[in-house]
């Protein structure tokens, strides 16, 4: 009996690396890249405040802008996350299922 | 099986494990957590980034307010191209299953905060939608400087980025 659960715990764990291995390679891209983004968007201002190019109502403006795409930032890696969750979740369920005999 | 399995198995580790075992069989069935694919999307924002960046490289520079009107239905298309298809991020049906209350009352009962169905790619196109209208605005007003322009094109590409991403991801 124990021999099966240790087979069971092997199985959920083999199921769910295989699932995140291949989203986190996405996810780090994508963070990655927006960071760097977000880093490149905030020097121009900086710097298109600094020589004028950037008057008041645009510099409260590329502010504004600068708080939502960090917020939204955020929100698309938990939407990502929970695709990810999603394909973990069926995986692990249908597994499961399968191992006490049930047909989903 | 469960109970041999706590003799062999660390505590936090069993009780997770029993959690969702428990949730798997109470909600009985394959869940839905986030919005469905849609094609038509992927390939709107596509042609819709490809006329934004087309665009943006016609600028490179600056703008004068005396040329505005060159511009002007340019703008107008793409502000309704990104409200266009806002709409159609946020017309898809929100996932509702028995799965993710389980989860999310399981989330919340560890001090964590809930899965909501938020629409971040509608989010990014609403953005990217007043991006423009701002733009025009000021070419309209003013004219455009570098750094402005530069700053106008950095906004739009994180938006459409996040958007994208978030959209090709649903594809499961």
């Amino acid at each position: 009996m124990s021999e099966n659960v240790a087979k069971i715990i092997t199985d959920i764990k083999d199921i769910a690396s295989d699932v995140l291995e291949k989203d986190i390679s996405t996810i780090r891209g994508f963070s990655e890249r927006q960071v760097e983004a977000i880093a490149k968007q905030t020097a121009i201002i900086q710097k298109g405040i600094a020589n004028g190019d950037i008057d008041e109502d645009l510099r409260e403006f590329f502010l504004d802008g600068l708080e939502a795409m960090t917020l939204n930032f955020v929100n698309t890696l938990k939407g990502i996350l929970m695709v990810t969750l999603e394909k973990l979740w069926n995986a692990l369920v249908t597994f499961l299922y399968k191992a006490v005999g049930v047909v989903i | 099986m469960l109970l041999e399995c706590h003799s062999t198995m660390k505590p936090k580790l069993y009780l997770s494990f029993l959690a969702f075992f428990s949730i798997a069989l109470f909600t009985a069935c394959e869940a839905t957590l986030a919005p469905a694919y849609d094609q038509a999307i992927v390939e709107r924002v596509t042609e819709s980034s490809n006329l934004a960046m087309r665009f943006f490289a016609e600028l490179d520079g600056g703008t004068e307010s005396e040329s505005f009107f060159m511009r002007q239905p340019t703008y107008n298309k793409l502000i309704g191209a990104f409200e266009s298809l806002k709409l159609q991020a946020r017309a898809r049906p929100l996932p509702n299953s028995a799965a993710l209350e389980k989860i999310n009352a399981l989330l919340q009962s560890k001090g964590s905060s809930a899965i909501t169905g938020e629409y971040p790619s509608a989010f990014a196109f609403e953005q990217i939608a007043a991006t423009f209208s701002k733009m025009k605005q000021t070419d309209s007003e003013n004219g455009i400087k570098p750094l402005a322009l530069q700053a106008f094109k950095g906004q739009v590409e994180i938006f459409l980025d996040q958007a994208i991403t978030y959209e090709s991801f649903l594809k499961r």
